[in-house]
């Protein structure tokens, strides 16, 4: 069935501590705080959307980096990933271009 | 090959068979790779011939001016189920054959990652090419295009059954190709021999790797498309609804985007056969290996951005036009490369004319047409003067039968003597290769010049005066001396099995793993793990490099599971029976899909827990130093990035088009989707509590996460419960508009997955609280949560981009 196993398994990776679990959850607590709050806030009217993306993302990055252990297993999962993440983006964007939600190019 | 390494091939192969089981039962129990693969490759041949049937009466039917062997109605039945049936059910599941049976052999394994999820894959997939025959006995066979575009396919078009049956059973074909994919994934990332570096993989291993990849990222999108029109068919929404402010284009992207790397699906394991036969039979190296394995990656990636080359008439002005005719011209240097490099291989080659050889030159000749042409598509101003003619039927069929099919027929006198220990009459087989080459050139060359004096596709007829008579007539002629290729094929296929010549193990002098093992190899496949020197390693250790010097033998690599072989399970097929019970419900009533639908639920839930406490199921790391099973997460999660992303981009596309309220700013509640919000993020923080506790074997902490972890799931779920009846209340339903169509079904299939989510999650503490969850079972922990944070981050981008962005 499995191939003849390396030294260490899987599971052995290195993963982050249960202190650095705790540590994560409040930026995204606090991070979702801001991005509800950001919205009440006339000022940032302007660049309310890329803002609330970053945050997104910044919330993004932190569960898949600690709590899916990206930061710490094998490079092939990273690319298993972030590869498709990449293309599904890539054709997200496409989609909504070529239908009219963004008017980059002209009918 | 020693005759005493033929000799003890012989005697373990024999050793192995009389201990192996017979009968009809094991073959529907079986998770045998190659048990599978010969189910894959008898179901696709069934198909085939009745694509191939559908195919002559459309050839009789345009035969003449005004025949009337049948009708428009019939006539529309028959190219529709004729497309669908030939890309679905025959030849991705020849290839899949190929897949099944050669993988595990030519990387040195014993069988697939995940054997039982193989034997679903099939079972799913020969239950949908049922089903969707069935249609045919109900007498409302799909009849609206392989392509299914709406409006056509629209209820208030397509009333009948016929659109449900083709929509239903492409979805539950969309879900055999993603399982089939994880699982080739896996097991090519993870369980090559020692040695077998990626770069040393045969080619034929490389294109199957891609073609896994290119269907866990085309099958979602098109399944949202599938659902989409599903639901404007079955509960009234509004996706492909102009009225209420839809766009038709919608589904013709969602199809496309499926539907040209769907091609390379078709097309590669074509090539990585022909990469396979080309060097065995020019007795030398395949010239630049590595650009050719390059090409084929580039090829695929490629392949996810010229979708829109099929649109080109349908308007989507000059600049979308140019992006994708450039795409495509370039699409075309990857796939020129690998012909020059098959060609440089036959070049100074002792070339031997086997059957397979005459096949892989055919597929070198014909797809280089099919190519050229392709080529042409390539420009709007000259694609919109061929789309819907006949020119581009010619098109495609000389990739699709010059190429793919050849490329498989290639590989079918190939691998016939592994497969069955007999050989096939190469003598009659010339006959068969000179029917099909003369037969599918005197069939689809006179379409293109069909197509270029004007006649179009999908008609049923055409008046005497048009001047396309004779050559539909010679067409029609073309695609009988097809049949009689097949036939003859058929005649030679059984004769073989019945009393061929007996076949060694090594019959063609191979260059890779699977002809080191006897022919058909033991159930087994090898007595120990083959040793791999390099680049065509079988070669090697017989004749040596290009200066005859042979590799240093290897010592036999020690096997620490010993020969584990998975025994055989019912829950496969009871798994698939569920889903096509469910489909038939949909149909019909819906106390069948509520049944079907408990038969999938029990059945799925005996199939997770089979194997719960075997041993030999505890440690499946492999060659990325991943298990399997986490790496199988990874991959299905990649495949769920491209569902969710499909669905979070028509939401976008969509946002601002509904015609009447309530509109997202007037009904959305942000408050209490942060407290929601909230939930789910905490929930991500107990899960990773749980798998801490589980592998530091502290189950009181672990069953306290894990029941944590999905109680804040349900609290969530009962979060959006509150959230969609207060908004039904308010007035917004599935029906009333555009935003409640795409809002409810986005949010809705990420809280099925929360529910699937709990269930795990539930499962996993039910195991705890019976003492049979320990560290060792720490990977399914972490496997249920990667899936669980995998649902999280998609809320994090759904409740940024539904409820705060304004």
């Amino acid at each position: 069935m499995s191939r003849p196993a390396p030294a260490h398994a899987a599971t052995a990776h290195e993963h982050a501590s249960v202190r650095t679990y705790v540590r994560v959850a409040p930026v995204l607590t606090l991070v979702t705080a801001l991005e509800v709050g950001v919205i009440y806030i006339r000022q940032l009217t302007p660049i309310i959307v890329p803002l609330l993306l970053a945050m997104s993302a910044a919330k993004f990055a932190l569960v898949v980096m600690f709590f899916m252990h990206l930061r710490y297993d094998a490079r092939p999962l990273t690319a298993l990933f972030v590869g498709p993440l990449l293309i599904a983006v890539g054709l997200a964007i496409a989609l909504m271009t070529l239908t009219g939600a963004f008017l980059v190019l002209g009918r | 090959m020693t005759a005493a390494h033929e000799a003890a091939l012989l005697r373990s192969h024999a050793a192995t068979s009389t201990a192996a089981a017979t009968g009809l039962l094991s073959w529907v129990t079986t998770v045998d790779h190659k048990r599978i693969g010969i189910l894959y490759g008898v179901s696709a041949f069934a198909f085939f011939v009745i694509g191939g049937l559908e195919a002559l009466v459309i050839r009789l039917q345009l035969a003449r001016p005004q025949a009337g062997v049948v009708g428009a109605e019939t006539f529309n039945a028959l190219f529709t189920m004729h497309g669908t049936t030939m890309v679905f059910l025959a030849i991705m599941p020849f290839s899949s054959a190929f897949f099944n049976y050669m993988i595990p052999l030519m990387i040195g394994a014993r069988d697939v990652a995940f054997p039982r999820l193989n034997a679903l894959s099939f079972w799913i997939f020969l239950f949908g090419g049922l089903f969707l025959n069935a249609s045919f006995l109900v007498g409302a066979p799909p009849d609206a295009g392989w392509f299914g575009y709406t409006s056509l396919t629209l209820r208030q078009y397509s009333p009948g059954l016929n659109v449900d049956f083709w929509l239903l059973s492409l979805q539950i074909l969309g879900a055999s190709s993603i399982l089939a994919g994880v699982n080739f994934i896996v097991t090519i990332l993870n369980m090559r021999a020692p040695g077998m570096t990626l770069m040393r993989m045969p080619v034929f291993v490389w294109m199957a790797l891609t073609v896994q990849f290119l269907i866990v990222l085309a099958f979602p999108p098109i399944t949202v498309g599938l659902v989409f029109l599903m639901f404007d068919r079955f509960f009234g929404t509004h996706f492909y609804d102009v009225a209420a402010g839809g766009d038709l284009h919608l589904w013709q992207h969602l199809f496309w985007i499926f539907g040209h790397p769907e091609v390379y699906i078709l097309i590669l394991p074509a090539f990585g056969i022909v990469s396979e036969v080309l060097p065995t039979f020019a007795r030398k190296p395949l010239f630049g290996a590595p650009v050719v394995i390059y090409s084929g990656v580039l090829i695929g990636f490629f392949g996810f951005g010229v979708w829109s080359h099929h649109m080109f008439a349908a308007g989507m002005g000059p600049v979308a036009d140019a992006a994708f005719s450039i795409a495509t011209m370039l699409i075309a240097i990857p796939t020129g490369v690998k012909i020059f490099n098959w060609v440089a291989t036959l070049w100074g080659g002792r070339l031997r004319g086997t059957l397979a050889l005459h096949y892989a030159v055919g597929l070198i000749a014909l797809f280089t047409i099919g190519g050229l042409s392709g080529i042409m598509h390539a420009s709007p101003p000259v694609d919109l003067q061929q789309t819907d003619t006949y020119f581009v039927v010619a098109h495609f069929h000389y990739v699709l039968i010059g190429g793919s099919l050849f490329g498989l027929l290639a590989g079918v006198y190939y691998w016939w003597p592994k497969l069955t220990g007999r050989l096939l009459d190469e003598r009659w087989g010339r006959l068969q290769f000179w029917l099909m080459f003369v037969g599918f050139n005197l069939t689809f060359f006179p379409q293109h010049y069909l197509g270029a004096i004007g006649m179009p596709r999908r008609i049923y007829t055409y008046g005497p005066g048009t001047g396309w008579a004779f050559w539909n007539l010679a067409s029609t002629v073309g695609a009988f001396i097809i049949a009689l290729g097949i036939l003859l094929f058929a005649v030679l296929a059984v004769r073989s099995l019945r009393g061929g010549p007996v076949a060694p193990a090594d019959p063609w002098d191979g260059r890779t793993l699977e002809w080191r093992t006897s022919s058909p190899p033991p159930v087994h496949n090898f007595d120990s793990i083959p040793p791999v020197y390099g680049r065509d390693s079988f070669w090697r250790e017989k004749h040596g490099d290009a200066l005859g010097r042979r590799p240093a033998p290897l010592p036999a690599f020690p096997d620490p599971h010993g020969i584990h072989l998975p025994s055989p399970s019912f829950w496969p097929i009871v798994v698939a029976a569920g889903i096509v019970v469910a489909a038939v419900g949909a149909l019909t009533h819906l106390a069948i899909v509520v049944v079907g639908v408990l038969v999938l639920v029990v059945a799925a839930w005996a199939f997770a827990l089979e194997h719960h406490r075997a041993a030999a199921h505890v440690d499946q790391t492999g060659n990325l130093e991943t298990d399997h099973r986490k790496l199988a997460m990874w991959a299905f999660i990649g495949s769920e990035c491209l569902l969710f992303g499909t669905l979070i981009a028509t939401y976008l596309a969509y946002k601002g088009r509904s015609v009447v309220g309530p509109l997202p700013h007037e009904i959305l509640n942000i408050p209490i989707t942060t407290l929601s919000t909230f939930d789910l993020l905490m929930s991500s923080l107990l899960m990773v509590l749980a798998l801490a506790a589980v592998q530091r074997d502290d189950r009181r902490q672990a069953r306290l996460w894990l029941a944590g972890t999905a109680f804040f799931g349900l609290i969530f779920l009962g979060f959006q419960a509150f959230e969609f009846t207060t908004f039904v209340h308010e007035g917004l339903t599935l029906q009333q508009n555009l935003f409640g169509s795409t809002f409810f079904v986005l949010t809705g299939f990420h809280g099925g997955h929360v529910a699937l989510g709990v269930a795990l999650l539930l499962t996993l503490w039910v195991l705890d609280l019976r003492g049979l969850l320990t560290s060792r079972d720490a990977i399914k922990v972490e496997v249920v949560g990667l899936y669980w944070h995998f649902v999280d981050v998609v809320w994090i981008v759904i409740f940024t981009v539904v409820y705060l962005i304004p």
